[in-house]
């Protein structure tokens, strides 16, 4: 009675009705009549009700026009994206169910109110979310609401592999690997590979290697090169210098250079004065810094042959000269550029660094042999140097492309663990339980360690070169 | 694993409202999908917005393109262009964001830059402070692209070497443009020399170099 009486009094007053003395006892009487009580009613709930619809499709509009952000799936990945309502203030979804999904191979669960699956191919679109909100009928047309949902395709379907141009004047081959004995009791197995960033797009290997054992001095000598991306001929350029190097020691390294430092070796043998390292040092300096000025004058002379400048031949250059004299191991290395040279203790508990690397603030950043600054730079003399040792058990030199993944930055390679893992790995501690056997007797060891580079990992797709001297 | 990073700096000032900035919407979209189809850029990508009207905003932090998602680029019916201002944001940015390589975390790539404009700064005083700023900041690259007739090329051009005209700012040109944007960035992860840019490959006929 009394939400009647308050109805009629308020509509009245609206109305500018209720002026006179007598309203109040009329309003009594006219608010007990039966069809007014009923009429009133009726009017309260056809209120009530056209103000619920109103709330209903306001709250409709809220929720689709609110943004839903769910993470992008990839192909072959498990996709979980939990559609938490609550925290979405979202709860007054009564009856959830999503279009679109199946066909990514993606389904919703509304247990957990989490979208699962195995996405099953890339994409881009909207999933529509059909939803009934608290008070809609049950018969009521679902409303709709469309999430982007981004599907990246499986990184490893991306890569191509297209032949790089055998019609090429500077072609090599896009992957080769080598066993040979190297003299002083030791082997070596090499592995050099294109990387997946050229492969994708039919370009070269820029990374190069060679090796040889010089009979008439006894000296071992390893050298690997890594082309620079960005300079057009750096493959030819990396060629080259490894070449170069092999060459200087052969033919322009003479006997009596040699005899000069067997001789200073003995007197270190006998007595490791200062006046003896510094003789050996200077030794060491002096040869094997003409040997690189030797390698960066063939590129000097490549230049005017190619008519091409000496920074589209940009190549790093990393070599080590070994030999065994008294029963001790001299390792004499000189380094530019970002490809490690390191060699393990027989009993795997040491490692020695032979160079250390030119890397920048940024990636991709790091210096040349074809850069003249290098020789004339304070920090020449650094780049050189000259370790004795009993024996060892393996002298590796790599590039960046085998670097990049497995030390990823400078301070772990004076990590022992880092490069026992190194071993363990190429013994067959990875994902691939691809195995390589270092055994000289092992005949399936150059194919075995060209397949253990083909590793995957994230980001990194260089060429990789691996030489292993043991 | 190694970074590229990318800045779009978008003016997004009245004259872009209506046609425009639809169409600079679809072109982004369509190179974010070019780039999400390159395997390379998909494992190292990652991308940054920012637009500049009368406000600067960071409208996408800088995401890796694995989880990245294209936001809808909206612009006022009118006001001024602070490109200064968002040259001071981007100086910030990067200052605090590019990761430098030393002895134990990978550098990043050089960044790259793409600064997108249909007029000129209404900041000049500061977008000129902020030139040789800029400047310092050792890019990999920055490309200034001016759009439409009433984009000023001499300005950018006091900004970077490389200035890329676009006749108009249609859907067609804006497509060709940023297909050019994901090429660039391709090239972005090379090794090259210290302190050596990268290089750019060769724009489409349809945009005009002016350097």
């Amino acid at each position: 009675m009394s939400d009647v009486k308050t109805y009629i009094q308020k509509l009245i007053e609206a109305r500018n009705l209720s002026k006179g003395s007598s309203v109040s006892n009329l309003l009594e009487e006219f608010c007990s009549d039966p069809y007014i009580i009923e009429s009133v009613h009726l009017i309260l709930n056809t209120q009530k009700m056209l103000t619920n619809k109103w709330q209903i499709k306001s709250r409709i509009e809220e929720i689709i026009h609110r943004s839903i952000v769910i993470p992008n799936g990839t192909v072959g990945k498990m996709y979980e994206a939990k559609l938490d309502f609550v925290q979405l203030a979202m709860n007054d979804l009564v009856y959830t169910e999503f279009e679109g999904l199946s066909e990514y191979g993606l389904f919703y669960d509304n247990e957990s109110e989490t979208i699962k699956g195995i996405p099953e191919k890339a994409g881009d679109s909207k999933i529509i979310l059909k939803f009934r909100v608290e008070g809609e009928a049950e018969s009521s047309v679902l409303n709709e609401k469309k999430i982007a949902l981004v599907i990246n395709p499986d990184p490893k379907s991306l890569w191509k592999n297209i032949d790089s141009d055998p019609q090429d004047p500077f072609w090599k081959k896009d992957n080769t690997a080598e066993f040979a004995t190297i003299g002083n009791g030791k082997h070596i197995v090499v592995a050099s590979k294109r990387g997946r960033s050229h492969a994708n797009v039919g370009s070269f290997r820029d990374d190069d290697f060679a090796f040889k054992f010089l009979e008439s001095t006894g000296w071992s000598v390893v050298v690997i090169s890594d082309g620079a991306g960005s300079a057009k001929f750096s493959r030819k350029g990396a060629q080259v210098v490894c070449s170069a190097i092999v060459t200087y020691f052969e033919e322009l390294f003479t006997a009596a250079d040699n005899e000069a430092f067997n001789a200073l070796i003995f007197h270190y043998l006998l007595e490791t004065g200062e006046d003896t390292v510094r003789k050996l040092n200077h030794w060491v300096y002096h040869h094997l810094s003409k040997a690189a000025l030797y390698a960066h004058n063939q590129l000097v002379a490549l230049t005017k042959e190619l008519n091409c400048d000496l920074k589209d031949l940009h190549a790093t250059l990393s070599f080590t000269l070994f030999k065994k004299i008294e029963e001790k191991f001299v390792l004499l290395s000189f380094g530019v550029g970002d490809c490690p040279m390191a060699v393990l203790s027989s009993d795997l508990n040491k490692v020695t660094l032979l160079n250390w690397l030119d890397v920048g603030e940024f990636g991709g950043g790091t210096r040349f042999i074809t850069m003249p600054e290098i020789f004339s730079s304070e920090k020449f003399h650094s780049r050189f140097s000259f370790k004795m040792m009993e024996d060892f058990s393996y002298l590796m030199l790599f590039t960046d492309g085998i670097y990049d993944p497995k030390f990823m930055v400078e301070a772990n390679l004076e990590k022992i663990e880092m490069w026992q893992n190194f071993v363990q790995d190429l013994q067959g501690a990875n994902q691939d339980n691809c195995a390589v056997n270092l055994s000289p007797n092992n005949a399936d060891i150059a194919p075995q360690l060209s397949k253990w580079m083909d590793f995957w990992s994230i980001g990194n797709h260089d060429d990789r070169t691996l030489a292993i001297v043991f | 694993m190694r970074r590229l990073p990318v800045y779009f700096l978008l003016d997004t000032s009245g004259s872009m409202h209506g046609e425009p900035i639809q169409a600079l919407n679809n072109a982004l979209s369509g190179m974010i999908n070019t780039l999400r189809a390159d395997a390379q850029a998909l494992d190292s990508l990652w991308i940054s917005i920012l637009t500049f009207d009368r406000e600067v905003k960071e409208l996408m932090p800088l995401t890796e393109l694995v989880h990245f998602q294209l936001p809808e680029i909206i612009c006022p019916q009118s006001g001024p262009t602070h490109t200064g201002k968002c040259l001071e944001a981007l100086h910030e940015k990067i200052k605090v964001e590019i990761r430098r390589g030393n002895e134990t975390q990978k550098g990043d790539w050089k960044p790259l830059v793409f600064l997108f404009t249909d007029g000129k700064p209404s900041d000049i005083q500061l977008y000129r402070d902020m030139v040789p700023k800029i400047k310092s900041l050792d890019l990999g690259a920055l490309v200034g692209c001016a759009a439409g007739h009433l984009a000023d090329d001499t300005l950018l051009k006091e900004l970077t070497d490389t200035v890329v005209h676009l006749d108009s700012c249609d859907s067609t040109t804006l497509k060709t443009f940023f297909k050019w944007v994901s090429d660039t960035i391709e090239q972005g992860n090379k090794s090259q020399g210290t302190g050596e840019r990268v290089a750019l490959p060769d724009p489409p006929s349809e945009v005009i170099v002016v350097i």
